[in-house]
């Protein structure tokens, strides 16, 4: 077993950042990933470059009042299930995770004190933060965290969870059965009995199958709340947490009232209460009840209402550059799309930079086809995308598919940029023989074929580290490899890159994977989306967060 | 008239029995799968099947639909509820009694306290929609009607026909445009939760007034067709000569005869209002039985569905029954049979 303190990439890092080999933000989010605390890289950060920054800006804010937000109120009974980012919104309030990436993109550490990876990061040492206590007044201990976490993996759950960690955590059994409708039955079981270890009330091992570097990432994941095991993993009103607010009232599609816990272990409460009042989905009624003051701020806006809300003397702006994208993504398994020239004759057919204005205006950037984002650390520069459609027809042709070729694009209904990007793709490919139709269809329904239609959009949200996505996404055989891309030379070079905590090093990986993805892979990717909402100047402490997460306990409400 | 009602509630449960079943068939068409709704895009594809086989989702239609008619009538319990298939959804009342609507996949709760919570608020819209319709469109018609042909006519008929013409949402975002963004005297939603710095009755003002805008102009224009056609008549003749005064022959004879045709206008209204004005309650965010129903639709929830349907059935027959009593008494001449 590897040493388990401080990790030894650390000093490199340190002597990186001083020689500017990475920025202050890769230094800050490879150094607390490595199990750095927040407080201690933003001090050697600052030792470096002088700048004044704090891990977390604690002032004197107001106390009192109550906050309300305008969300979908979904129902939360099972947060193991939740299945969007606005769920989170209401438990995670009352239940906390392990971690916390903040709005600033760097993970911390939050009911833990620490984490501490093996230099070979297959193992995974994680200290739990001292004086943490349930609402009902008993210790938070590693008897709860291995409760969490063997439950969020186990099929009967029905946790992402699962599918985000199951490539280092668990195996896959056939059971040898078929269900109904002739499909295998799988269940998957931890790949070691030892896999989730616990070491003392205070410490438990995650002992790992593959080495992975964004388990504190993957640990911030919206279902991975800590439940108290005493309620089996059913929360509602009442239930016991650790978190700074306790759930008083819900009714699923319209309001949830949350009011504040005495003696929470960590900063805040400053508010008395929340609410979190659905207006049922419309857009329009979402502006409308902050134009009228109903509520004081909103889970997000579509640009389509900026310019309603932007002069608008009681409310700021918050926006936050995110690495949330839409990928028009091929299946490989289907024709043409199992010729790689046919691939690239799409990409090269597409001006990313137009697409990109098209769909988001100003507030989208162009994306490059590689799904690796300028704001992920380990993002690798190469040369700029030219569009050049003659060498997209030759290709095609070269293909066999000198007439062009005929396809359907499968795009969800909302929100509706996606139909903007579509038309925008459809539009440019026609120019080099690519005859696309728009299938728009109800968001819900293309859950149902986005692992399996031949050509379709599929949103993918942001992710701090670009090695979460690719892994999620292309590498062979895993459950969301939605475009059923299966190149092991791909897959060599991801395994390498999860491995290689250096940025700089990692960066020298991640070029390969970019321009790979750009010459063979599966997607065709215009714009990275920037997020953003408009909440009451009232509203101390908030900062809009690239996955929508609003830490409740840090917001305040000044009088006025 | 027992006969009457015996008929009508064999009719009605015949017609329960034909929509519920029709309605089971049409999901089967719908597109996407609950089971993967309910875990939503991530959840890996042996996890959407294990879901699917606890809700019994693989089971032929005519089997599910019998098993969902058993529960209603409290035959059979709700297997949903069992604890043993982990799905957290429980019920106050058991397992098994009459009226018994199942449980709601999108909010994990028995569909009867689903609707109980909307019902109340779409109710309070229906009393407040038709105590402003029923007056408003019967001056208006029988003024109209009175003096067809003359610039008062001209008028209202000029100002309902354009009223009746406008989308429900054209109306509502003109009047939330003015009243609640330009002069800020009335709210922009209508979420009716307590604690809004809104008053409840300063947030119906505004869905109210849509709803009176489009119906009452509609009702109007049938009140004056009628009062114009009943003036026309040869009792209203002979009344006349008789040397009744005018305001009595209106009010005596020509309104009575002249509200058979409105009165089924105006039930229709009822009808419509108490079962879905979906578009309404979406733009105000409403919480009645419009949006509950949009949401349920969009999420494939069936028994919620089911649930609705089976009130806005309810509700159809109740009306209709109402109707055929207010005709006899408007008009003797009229037997039930």
């Amino acid at each position: 077993m590897s040493r388990l303190r401080q990790h030894p990439y650390i000093a490199t890092l340190v002597q990186q950042y001083s020689t500017r080999a990475v920025n202050r933000r890769e230094f800050l989010r490879t150094a607390t990933l490595l199990g750095l605390s927040a407080t201690t890289a933003y001090a050697i950060a600052g030792k470096i470059d002088g700048r004044s920054g704090t891990a977390r800006a604690q002032s004197n804010k107001p106390k009192g009042g109550t906050l309300r937000l305008s969300t979908t109120v979904y129902d939360v009974k099972s947060p193991a299930t939740a299945s969007t980012t606005a769920h989170p919104l209401i438990y995670a309030q009352v239940v906390e995770h392990l971690t916390k990436t903040g709005a600033d993109n760097v993970t911390r550490p939050h009911l833990l004190e620490s984490w501490s990876p093996s230099e070979d990061l297959r193992t995974w040492e994680l200290k739990i933060r001292p004086g943490v206590t349930w609402h009902s007044g008993r210790a938070f201990t590693a008897d709860d965290i291995v409760w969490n976490l063997t439950r969020l993996l186990s099929d009967e759950a029905g946790s992402s969870v699962l599918g985000l960690m199951k490539g280092y955590m668990l195996n896959a059994i056939d059971t040898g059965e078929v269900n109904e409708r002739g499909r295998k039955i799988l269940r998957h079981e931890l790949w070691d009995a030892n896999a989730i270890e616990k070491v003392d009330d205070r410490t438990v091992r995650l002992n790992l199958k593959a080495p992975q570097l964004a388990v504190p990432e993957h640990l911030f994941h919206y279902p991975a709340v800590m439940l108290d095991p005493e309620e089996g993993g059913v929360f509602g009103p009442g239930a016991n947490g650790t978190g700074a607010f306790t759930l008083t009232e819900l009714e699923v599609s319209r309001r949830a009232v949350l009011e504040a816990v005495e003696d929470y272990w960590g900063e805040g409460p400053y508010l008395d209460r929340i609410e979190f009042i659905d207006v049922g989905g419309n857009e329009q009624a979402i502006v409308n009840a902050l134009l009228s003051k109903q509520v004081d701020g909103a889970f997000q806006i579509l640009p389509d209402f900026f310019p309603v809300l932007e002069n608008q003397d009681h409310l700021a702006y918050y926006e936050v550059t995110t690495a949330d994208t839409s990928v028009t993504r091929m299946n490989v398994t289907h024709k043409p799309f199992d010729d790689p020239r046919v691939r690239l004759a799409f990409r090269l057919a597409i001006d990313p930079a137009k697409a990109s204005a098209v769909t988001y205006g100003p507030f989208s950037t162009p994306a490059e086809h590689h799904h690796v984002s300028p704001i992920h650390p380990e993002y690798a520069r190469l040369d700029p995308w030219t569009r050049d459609v003659a060498r997209a027809k030759a290709l095609l042709a070269e293909a066999g598919y000198g007439d062009g070729v005929d396809v359907e694009l499968t795009i969800q209904q909302n929100p509706p940029h996606h139909l903007r990007n579509a038309t925008a793709l459809a539009e440019m490919w026609e120019e080099a023989g690519i005859r696309a139709k728009i299938k728009v269809v109800p968001n819900a329904q293309y859950w149902d074929v986005w692992l399996t239609a031949p050509l379709g959009a599929t949103v993918w949200a942001h992710r701090p580290l670009a090695v979460i996505n690719l892994a999620l996404a292309y590498r062979s055989g895993v459950p969301w490899n939605e475009s059923g891309y299966a190149n092991p030379t791909f897959d060599r070079l991801l395994d390498a890159a999860e491995a290689v905590p250096d940025p700089v090093a990692r960066r020298e990986n991640m070029a390969e994977i970019q321009s790979l993805l750009q010459d063979d892979g599966p997607i065709v990717q215009t714009y990275w989306r920037k997020l953003f909402t408009f909440y009451d100047k009232r509203v101390v402490g908030f900062a809009m967060h690239p996955t929508y997460q609003v830490f409740c306990n840090e917001l305040a409400l000044r009088d006025g | 008239m027992i006969s009457f009602i015996a008929r009508r509630l064999g009719q009605f449960l015949f017609t329960l029995l034909a929509a519920s079943f029709l309605l089971f068939a049409v999901t089967e068409f719908s597109p996407g799968n609950v089971a993967s709704k309910i875990l939503g895009p991530y959840a890996v594809e042996s996890q959407v099947d294990l879901l699917y086989d606890k809700l019994d989702l693989g089971d032929p239609l005519l089997q599910r639909y019998t098993k969902w008619l058993g529960t209603l009538l409290g035959l059979s319990s709700n297997a949903l509820a069992d604890p043993a298939i982990s799905l957290g959804l429980s019920d106050p009342r058991g397992a098994r009694y009459f009226g018994n609507l199942g449980f709601s996949l999108m909010q994990k709760e028995p569909v009867v306290d689903v609707l109980a919570r909307r019902i109340g608020h779409t109710v309070v819209l229906t009393v407040w929609a038709i105590a402003f319709i029923v007056p408003i469109a019967l001056t208006l018609g029988v003024i109209s009607g009175v003096n067809a042909g003359r610039p008062v006519d001209r008028g209202i008929s000029g100002l309902t026909v354009t009223l009746t013409s406008l989308p429900e949402f054209v109306t509502a975002v003109a009047l939330l445009l003015l009243f609640s963004a330009w002069l800020g005297w009335l709210p922009g939603t209508s979420t009716m939760t307590a604690g809004d710095q809104w008053s409840a009755a300063s947030q119906l003002v505004l869905p109210v007034t849509v709803l009176v805008i489009a119906s009452a102009s509609y009702v109007t224009r049938i009140v004056r067709a009628s009062v114009a056609d009943t003036l026309r008549r040869p009792f209203v003749r002979t009344a006349r000569l008789k040397g009744l005064a005018p305001r009595r022959v209106i009010l005596q004879h020509v309104l009575r005869n002249a509200l058979i045709a409105p009165v089924t206008v105006i039930l229709l209204q009822v009808n419509w209002i108490l079962t879905g004005v979906v578009v309404v309650e979406a733009i105000f965010a409403y919480p009645g039985i419009g949006s509950l129903l949009l949401q349920a639709a969009l999420f494939g929830d069936i028994y919620v569905v089911q649930a609705l349907t089976l009130l806005a059935l309810t509700v159809a027959v109740g009306t209709q029954f109402v109707g055929d009593i207010a005709y006899m008494l408007l008009d003797p001449k009229i037997r039930l049979r």
